[in-house]
């Protein structure tokens, strides 16, 4: 731990309340939940999901006070051991003749999915600070970056987690196109990704392809993934402006809702406490994420910039899917709510982020080594 | 955020700092347009969107598709559907389970509620999907629980669509029947639309063809009310009905064939030379598919598995049996093409056939004189083939009843058929690890000993020699349609090999054939003086190997009494039908199984002529 005054200004206080509030809330959301859900065994999910918070803060702490120069310093190491975990999944998977994201590491096991989000940042920060890009991106430059997230992007996509693959080149384009592309170069990636489109069709697994239809046109198929939708949004309107109240959520206690800890637990949120509840921790969630953009603006060098950026998009897409995909303007593709979502990988992934934006933020005074 | 290509010299941060501002403006909007979204659904539809969350339930309704029907190539129905009734207990809407179940026990004489209660606990998955307490109810206890309906809250009743197999017995092993999904048979992946409780086909043509019968699951999303009653569809998929599948079965002739055998076990097959269509399958004794259709009840399954004549098993395809003297056929073909006889070769039969120190009799003790080949066929003297035999050896026999068909499954498109056996010298050594005795070569040249044929393979085989060669994958499947009439696939004849054996020498059998029926002495005497030519071949089959003499057929013990054989085909130029009857235990094919095929191809040509003068009427007035 280096708190040294000369190097570091004061610890990142409003952001850690901001984390600590949206994490107490979903906590207490989770609770409400816990009354449906036979207790599989073991603790209940919100008792679980305080024990993965704990942790989670504790890799926060620490992932602030490793100078991020360091850790950039080591990303490609870094980005190597999250594609080395990638790749142990894959073959596990490959041995079990199954869909497999989970590994397993002692008493607790982990989604390393979750964990090449955040290593495809550290590992891009790396790649265009030490490049020095002093142009904006040609497509040559662009080269290498692309593969570095096209690797874990296939292994992602092979698990098959389609959502998350697909975040992965969220938060590559988000950095890019932040950086600055050439007109000529954009237009190429435009065209070529318009190309893929249809080959990217051929290659989705059939439930894969019935959601899209199904966000296309939700009548089409009110029986599978159209019925979680439908009953989605009866949850969320039915909360009206002051919500039903803490585990009074009809949708919700009858198990209407479908996957109500994870990919749908905004939506039992948004039942049981209304317009106004819903209004405040979206409030929340944008202070988030405009201090994040505020460290990524002030840092004091592209290392730093790109981390925090890159950290900040993270959670503003995670946020922007999730919540569009729950109000059915957004196909369902099993993207977590920060920071609200049960699931241990996810949260202590977000808290080793917030500790990365807090660690630029400390440092954004420090002297240039 | 695209830019124009300019310098900035070194990577500085600053230079970047203005891009925040977009940056800040797309978060923004972005939480606006979530924002406005919420607020539309909560604000603006809150009151209806909360109306529906708290006093409506939204439920989704499995719709089954209906199976596919089997028709005949006339387009009869062979079998379709019927409504069946069910009952079933939604757990969300009964306050009190125990009392429910209680009173709708009271209701039925032979239940108790322990075992409705053993069904719920067993059932339960979510509060609000019925679990069904008993299937295909009487319309009597239907209407008696509908009007206890007020006091069995949650007690809903369903119509399932189930199969009608409306020719019953006769056509049961070639239709087969349906079941109730297997968990084995969900782990398949051509089981793979299924879910558990599903009806799949479980043997025959319900069976192989499943796949196309099957169809596809529908369903809806209902709003219903507190009490259960659905106010409102909010979403529907229509089920896809299966597909028709259209058979080559002629159901008239199929009737005729059942009606012809009475009450005697056996098979008989009628098929159309000149495609391998099988217009006519029938295997006795039978069972009633209708049996399968919720479930066959214990004591009915008991007294089907304990029946020694095996009801179960459909001989036609899985019956083995020695083909007897119809196998004589095949060894004059040897014959003839390995060069030991010709049309004008002449044996002299004297009533014995001596190999080593075994004599082997003709079933004419007298014997038959000097006989050549043409003859040797039409009276089935045995000791002909003896010489025949004899000279060509086993294997020589075992090749080409192996390019006759035999031997080896046909491929019909119905399960569990059965491939029949051609003895040679290796199979006895590894088989039976005993060598290879002269007189079993004696004895497999006229269709006994080891050799075991289907009444399949033996039709084929005959057809083969009526339509002058071709030996045809036996075809049952006409077409499958969509509607009655609209083929959406049609199944070709499809050629599997031609016999080992030149037209000439075919001509030389097809003639002696006709004899077997037309000439005197001829042991097919039962269908002369048909409209048309029949030829056709007699066949007893032993039982057990060495009859006692000089007992009559009835004193012999039924269990070994030997089979009777018959196969024919007509008319002699160009034939259009071939008939194969096997009688167990039946005697002599010239009396038992030939006035069985005597009846169907007359009551075939004279289908034909009706529908001939059908079709002259109907030409004529248009």
């Amino acid at each position: 731990m280096s708190f040294d005054r000369k190097k570091t200004t004061q610890f990142d206080w409003p952001l850690f309340a901001l984390v600590v509030l949206v994490t107490a809330i979903g906590v207490l959301n989770l609770y409400s939940t816990s009354h449906t859900v036979p207790l599989v065994k073991g603790s209940s999910p919100y008792i679980k999901q305080m024990y993965w918070i704990v942790i989670g803060l504790f890799v926060m702490i620490v992932a602030a006070s490793v100078d991020y120069h360091i850790i950039v310093r080591y990303g490609y190491v870094i980005y190597g051991l999250s594609l080395l975990c990638l790749m142990i999944v894959f073959l596990n998977g490959k041995i079990a003749h199954g869909s497999q994201r989970w590994l397993t590491l002692w008493i607790f096991s982990f989604q390393p999915s979750e964990l090449a989000k955040l290593t495809v940042i550290v590992v891009l920060a790396k790649f265009i600070s030490e490049k020095k890009i002093s142009d904006t991106f040609g497509i040559r430059d662009l080269a290498i970056p692309f593969f570095l997230v096209l690797t874990p992007f296939v292994f992602v996509v092979t698990q098959p987690d389609l959502g998350t693959a697909m975040f992965l080149w969220l938060i590559f384009f988000s950095i890019v196109l932040f950086i600055g592309v050439r007109k000529k170069t954009f237009l190429t990636l435009a065209i070529i990704g318009a190309a893929c489109v249809p080959a990217g069709w051929f290659f989705l697994k059939d439930y894969q392809r019935q959601r899209i239809m199904t966000f296309l046109n939700p009548e089409r198929d009110p029986l599978g993934s159209g019925y979680h939708i439908i009953q989605s949004m009866i949850a969320i309107g039915s909360g009206g402006l002051r919500g039903k109240g803490l585990m009074q959520g009809t949708q919700t206690q009858l198990k209407f809702l479908p996957e109500q800890q994870t990919d749908f637990v905004f939506s039992v949120f948004a039942e049981e406490w209304g317009f106004v509840g819903v209004v405040i921790l979206l409030t929340l969630f944008l202070m988030m994420i405009l201090w994040g953009v505020k460290i990524a603006r002030q840092s004091r060098d592209m290392s730093g910039m790109i981390v925090a950026y890159g950290v900040t998009a993270y959670i503003f897409w995670g946020v922007f899917i999730n919540i569009g995909m729950v109000i059915g303007v957004f196909p369902v593709v099993g993207i977590p709510l920060p920071f609200f979502s049960y699931g241990g990988s996810s949260m202590v992934v977000l808290m080793m982020g917030i500790g990365l934006l807090m660690n630029v933020s400390m440092r954004r005074f420090m002297l240039q080594p | 955020m695209i830019n124009e290509p300019k310098k900035i010299g070194k990577a500085d941060p600053g230079h970047f700092r203005g891009r925040f501002k977009i940056v800040i403006l797309v978060v923004t909007l972005t939480f606006i347009i979530l924002v406005g979204r919420l607020w539309y659904l909560q604000i603006i539809k809150g009151t209806v969107l909360r109306d529906r969350s708290e006093n409506n339930r939204i439920r989704v309704r499995e719709i089954k598709p209906l199976r596919g029907l089997i028709l005949d190539r006339k387009g009869r129905i062979l079998v379709d559907n019927q409504a069946s009734f069910d009952i079933s207990i939604i757990p969300e809407e009964t306050e009190n389970m125990g009392c429910v179940l209680e009173a709708l026990a009271d209701l039925k004489e032979d239940r108790n509620v322990s075992y409705y209660k053993d069904i719920v606990t067993s059932e339960m998955s979510r509060p609000f999907i019925p679990i069904t307490l008993e299937r295909n109810v009487s319309r009597h206890h239907l209407a008696v629980v509908e009007t206890h309906s007020l006091s069995l809250p949650g007690v809903v009743s369903d119509v399932v669509p189930v199969r009608r197999y409306n020719y019953g017995e006769t056509m049961a092993h070639l239709v087969g029947y349906v079941g109730e999904v297997s968990t084995r048979e969900l782990e398949i992946s051509s089981f793979s639309g299924c879910r558990s409780g599903d009806v799949v086909g479980k043997y025959g043509i319900e069976k192989y063809f499943d796949a196309f019968l099957r169809g596809e699951r529908g369903g809806k999303q209902v709003e219903v009310d507190v009490s259960g009653r659905q106010l409102e569809v909010l979403g529907r998929i229509d089920p896809i009905p299966g597909y028709h599948v259209q058979l080559t079965i002629d159901a008239d002739l199929q009737s005729v064939c059942w009606d012809a055998f009475d009450k005697k076990a056996g098979s008989a097959i009628v098929m159309n030379p000149r495609d391998g269509s099988i217009l006519a399958m029938v295997s006795k004794p039978s069972f009633d598919p209708n049996l399968f259709n919720r479930g066959i009840s214990r004591d009915d399954w008991r007294s089907l598995s304990l029946n020694t004549l095996c009801p179960m098993q459909n001989r036609a395809i899985a019956g083995q049996y020695p083909p007897g003297s119809t196998f004589k056929l095949i060894v004059a073909a040897a014959g003839l093409e390995e060069g030991i006889i010709t049309d004008d070769t002449t044996v002299t039969c004297n009533g014995s056939y001596r190999v080593g120190n075994r004599t082997f009799r003709c079933w004419k003790r007298r014997g038959h004189g000097t006989m050549d080949l043409h003859h040797a066929i039409v009276q089935s003297c045995d000791v002909f083939f003896y010489n025949v035999g004899e000279q060509l050896g086993v294997d020589t026999i075992a090749r080409y009843a192996r390019g006759f068909g035999l031997g080896s499954l046909t491929g019909i498109a119905i399960p569990a058929e059965k491939k029949g056996l051609v003895p040679t010298r290796d199979w006895k050594e590894d088989v039976l690890k005993e060598p290879w005795q002269r007189g079993e070569t004696i004895s497999v040249s006229i269709g006994q000993g080891f050799l075991l044929v289907t009444p399949l393979q033996l039709l084929r085989a005959y057809c083969a020699i009526a339509n002058g060669g071709t030996l045809y994958r036996p075809r049952l499947l006409e077409s499958i349609n969509v509607t009655k009439k609209e083929r959406i696939k049609i199944y070709q004849p499809e050629v599997e090999a031609q016999l080992p054996v030149t037209p000439e020498h075919l001509a030389l059998l097809r003639k002696a054939l006709w004899g077997v029926v037309n000439e005197p002495h001829g042991t097919g005497w039962a269908l002369r003086q048909l409209k048309k030519d029949v030829c056709g071949k007699t066949g007893t089959a032993q039982v057990i190997s060495m009859p006692e003499d000089g007992k009559e057929e009835d004193e012999i013990p039924y269990q070994f009494r030997d089979h009777a054989l018959f196969v024919c085909f007509a008319p002699l130029d160009d034939p259009e039908i071939a008939v194969v009857v096997i009688v167990e235990h039946g005697g002599h094919g010239g009396s038992t199984a030939a006035p069985i095929a005597r009846t169907v191809v007359d009551r075939y040509f004279k289908g034909v002529d009706k529908d001939n003068v059908v079709t002259r009427l109907i030409n004529r007035e248009f």
